[in-house]
């Protein structure tokens, strides 16, 4: 059976139309512990996703027993699914854009044609420059990941799509040690080119990230200026995205409802969603459910032009979707903060008497996208007159997303992406709450 | 599932290496999710999972593979390519596996497939209906009703095959409150390890309400100040602090590596000698429970401090080689995408002497954590934070104003320390915990605690 003679059946059925995405997954990883190859794994999965609309109500199934001989069984599965929906919004299975992009997420990737030995060695080597790179680090790990990701997707209206991502990660990470004061980093590099990973960069950012990190301490709580690091205000941007998400704001369940056009943020503030980034996984010429992505600024120079739509929310809405129906809801691709002029470093000399946050842990916990209010478990140094004093640590820095994207003072150039594909430079804040003791 | 002897044959095709351990870990799972929100049913999705997940080992080398190809063929080479990284002569004999044995605790009385699914629909409009009855404010309410039935087999080298069904299910209502000024939200999330006859003995609408009551309380709550005070982190969900304070530094995954900060400290005194905690996978039908772990050895109940002195960690086979140490039956995956390491099962601290009012007339000053939410820790640090969800000030030894948005940050060494009260209204409660082998379901629990000093960061500042 294919998947033609799966649509007919369904039609026979009363389904209206019927849409199935096939994805296949091959992994490949090597964990090392102290200098020795600690973990090895490889994996070669496949998995189904069915969508079908019965009487205007739209049901899902997925599986990953993929025999077609199921057939009958998914489709029965798949009629309750429909019929258990009540919400009225509309069900679409998508026809296709007239055109897609042409860019192509896996050109100049190469780490199809590098043996898998020069991967092994490549782990093997980061680790060892990890522990070499000072006397203090009690212990090195290094992972190399790579995942080659095909998606096929093909419906009853004739939409037959596919798209292939292939890419790795490599990571570094050490664990610093004085007394019984311990420090860790976690670095990385994530690429498609074989020849982007420098592990000498990487190891010598991880063991002066987890050594200089020894010896934190709490400061008094108080108001400090914030130099929030790129990688962490990424990581708080991504806490938050929901806000942006039309679903959400459809629902009532995020503050950006009803504020399309109008400022939410300061001038400096640009927001990104870009499928077409190189290197990246998450880039895609379409989504899953077929529509064309596209490059697009969600906040620009502080004014909301629009939300993250699926087919569904966009209809609702009266816009055009946006590309953005990724795994059964709407999700950004490569979502980031437009980076501005300055340099870093003339950033951290701004500092007056401030912080400069590297890490904020508890993302999942100590935020909210409905009330957007946070308070996070933060790390970094302590500067005066611009020269970094002493590293903190066990500190907490909280506010409001809405009311910080308006309060940016200053943004770096430095934009990168974290280990999710959501991307910001470095960004100064002032007067933020932070707790310690 | 698979015949006994295709398990063996994949087992012995993987010892053909130097290899001194080869596992196979079979897993087909069905999994309802219902999501009500805005009134309605959105979405009724059936996943279907199946795989074979196939670990072979070394000393304290290891690797691991896996496919939802059932093929024998298929997995014998599987297990070949695996065994490749071990290359030389086998040491060991080819193994005969003993006749499957079956998990008979934690038993699932309604299977969930028997259960049409407008019946749980029905159960998600209850749970919305009194979500929402609560109050006038609450403007949207997100039901979802959760099932899982996994059947699971596990063979390995180490005379192991035993085989069980794990049913799992659980109704999450996440409540948000709005008045002109703001939105807030609550949650409440029950969940047991049984079949859906649980929902026969759950107070649904009680249940539905108390995400409503929260996030109605935090709408009108002053934001939570920013200072060093003692902290009252009630029962149940507020076991969390243990799990990420002291719990996931006690895991074979980084004692094993010398990589926690508890590492080397068996038989220290490690906490105030008011505490006692127990990881116990065995507790009938709990949510974190089941027969065996996920290398095939019974489930335990493991004292893991006593008195405040640090008795056992939780260990798996493979990290419990490096330790020298046995398998103390924690090893535990989210399905077969992951290779098994030692996790928490039902985590908890036991009873104390001290009543809840004894407890709070006895503080001065300080907050009264009544819900948490979630938290995590660095346990190569002990650094962790969790979230209140729900807070209110102490003052004069009364419960005084809510309060919001306040995250406790600390050293899991420290806060242990500082227990200086415990209370004797133990109660467990449902989570999702997530480290390196996925996320899986765990309890937390503890009767309601005192911690001397820990960092509150609220919004409110110290001015």
């Amino acid at each position: 059976m294919d998947f033609n003679e799966l649509f007919n059946k369904a039609k026979k059925l009363g389904f209206n139309d019927i849409q199935a995405r096939v994805e296949t997954l091959e992994e490949i990883r090597y964990e090392t512990f102290k200098g020795t190859l600690d973990k090895h794994t490889i994996a070669d999965t496949t998995h189904l996703s069915l969508k079908g609309i019965l009487d205007g109500r739209m049901g899902k199934l997925s599986t990953e027993d993929l025999d077609f001989d199921n057939a009958d069984a998914w489709l029965q599965s798949l009629k309750a699914s429909a019929k258990a929906v009540e919400s009225g919004d509309e069900a679409i299975i998508y026809g296709g854009d007239d055109s897609y992009s042409t860019f192509d997420p896996t050109a100049g990737a190469d780490i199809d044609t590098i043996d898998a030995l020069r991967k092994k060695d490549l782990a093997l080597d980061l680790d060892a420059r990890i522990a070499d790179g000072d006397e203090r680090i009690a212990i090195s790990e290094a992972i190399y990941a790579e995942a080659k990701r095909s998606i096929r997707l093909v419906n009853s209206k004739g939409l037959d799509l596919a798209r292939q991502t292939h890419n790795a990660v490599l990571v570094a990470e050490a664990v610093a040690r004085e007394g019984d004061d311990s420090r860790t980093a976690f670095e990385y590099i994530q690429t498609n080119r074989f020849a982007d990973f420098d592990s000498s960069w990487l190891a010598r950012k991880a063991v002066e990230k987890s050594t200089s990190l020894l010896g934190s301490k709490s400061i008094p709580s108080g108001r400090y200026q914030v130099l929030l690091e790129n990688k962490a205000s990424a990581n708080l941007l991504q806490a938050h995205v929901n806000m942006f998400n039309a679903e959400h704001v459809q629902k009532g369940l995020s503050k950006l409802a009803g504020k399309s056009g109008e400022p939410i943020a300061g001038e400096n503030f640009t927001l990104v969603d870009d499928p077409f980034i190189e290197k990246s996984a998450k880039s895609a010429t379409f989504d899953d459910e077929g529509v064309a992505t596209s490059r697009r600024k969600l906040v620009d120079s502080g004014r909301l032009e629009g939300y993250l739509h699926d087919l569904k929310t966009a209809r609702k809405a009266g816009v055009a979707p946006t590309g953005n129906g990724f795994g059964g809801s709407i999700r950004p691709t490569n979502l980031h903060i437009a980076p501005g002029s300055e340099d870093v470093s003339s950033l951290r000399r701004s500092l007056d008497r401030g912080l400069i946050i590297t890490d904020l842990q508890g993302l999942h916990s100590g935020t909210s996208t409905v009330s957007a209010d946070f308070s996070l478990q933060a790390s970094g140094y302590y500067v005066e007159n611009g020269e970094i004093v002493k590293p903190v640590s066990l500190i907490t820095v909280s506010g409001n997303y809405l009311d910080w994207m308006g309060r940016i003072q200053r943004m770096g150039d430095d934009l990168t992406f974290n280990i999710s594909f959501v991307g910001s430079p470095s960004i100064l804040i002032e007067d933020v709450v932070v707790s310690g003791t | 599932m698979l015949p006994k002897d295709t398990l063996e044959r994949v087992i012995n095709q993987a010892l053909k290496s130097q290899a001194d351990f080869a596992e196979v870990f079979v897993e087909r799972t069905r999994k309802t999710t219902i999501t009500l929100q805005s009134n309605a049913v959105e979405d009724a999705v059936e996943a279907a999972i199946k795989g074979v997940g196939i670990r072979v080992a070394s000393g304290h080398n290891s690797v691991y593979g896996y496919t939802n190809d059932w093929d024998e063929q298929s997995l014998l080479d599987l297990a070949t390519r695996l065994g490749q990284s071990f290359p030389g002569e086998p040491i060991r004999e080819p193994v005969a596996l003993p006749e499957q044995e079956t998990g008979e605790k934690h038993q699932v009385s309604i299977p969930f497939d028997e259960v049409p699914t407008e019946k749980k629909v029905e159960l998600a409009k209850r749970a919305n209906q009194a979500a929402r009855d609560y109050s006038e404010e609450i403007s949207q309410v997100t039901i979802k009703y959760l099932d899982s039935l996994q059947e699971v087999q596990i063979a390995s080298s180490e005379d192991i095959h035993v085989g069980e069904v794990r049913g799992r299910t659980r109704l999450a209502v996440h409540s948000v409150a709005r008045n002109e000024q703001d939105m807030q939200s609550g949650f409440n999330g029950p969940g047991s390890g049984e079949g859906f006859e649980f929902y026969d003995r759950l107070d649904v609408e009680a249940e539905a309400k108390e995400a409503s009551r929260i996030a109605h309380t935090m709408l009108y709550a002053d934001e939570a100040p920013s200072a060093s005070i003692p902290v009252v982190v009630d029962n149940g969900f507020g076991g969390v602090i243990f799990h990420e304070a002291c719990g996931h530094s006690l895991e074979a995954t980084t004692v094993a590596k010398g990589a926690s900060v508890f590492s080397g400290r068996k038989g220290e005194q490690i906490g105030s000698e008011l505490v006692t905690a127990i990881d116990d996978g065995t507790i009938d039908n709990a949510w974190g429970s089941a027969n065996y772990d996920d290398e095939g050895r019974p489930q335990q109940r493991r004292v893991l401090i006593e008195n405040g002195v640090l008795k056992t960690y939780m260990v798996d086979h493979l990290n419990g080689r490096r330790m020298d140490e046995a398998s103390t039956g924690s090893a535990r995956r989210e399905s077969y995408r992951y290779a098994p390491t030692s996790r928490m099962s039902n985590t908890f601290i036991a009873n104390g002497d001290s009543t809840f009012e004894e407890i709070i007339r006895d503080t001065d000053y300080g907050l009264y954590a009544k819900k948490m939410g979630g938290g995590s820790v660095n346990p190569s640090t002990g650094d962790f934070n969790f979230a209140v969800m729900e807070g209110y000030m102490i003052r004069d030894g009364k419960i005084g104003e809510p309060v919001k948005g306040a995250t406790l940050v600390g050293t899991g060494k420290d806060a242990l320390m500082r227990i200086d009260r415990v209370g004797n209204n133990l109660e467990r409660a449902q989570g999702m915990c997530g480290s390196m082998s996925g996320s899986v379901p765990a309890d937390v629990g503890q009767p309601t605690v005192r911690i001397s000093e820990i960092t509150v960061g609220g919004r409110k500042g110290n001015d």
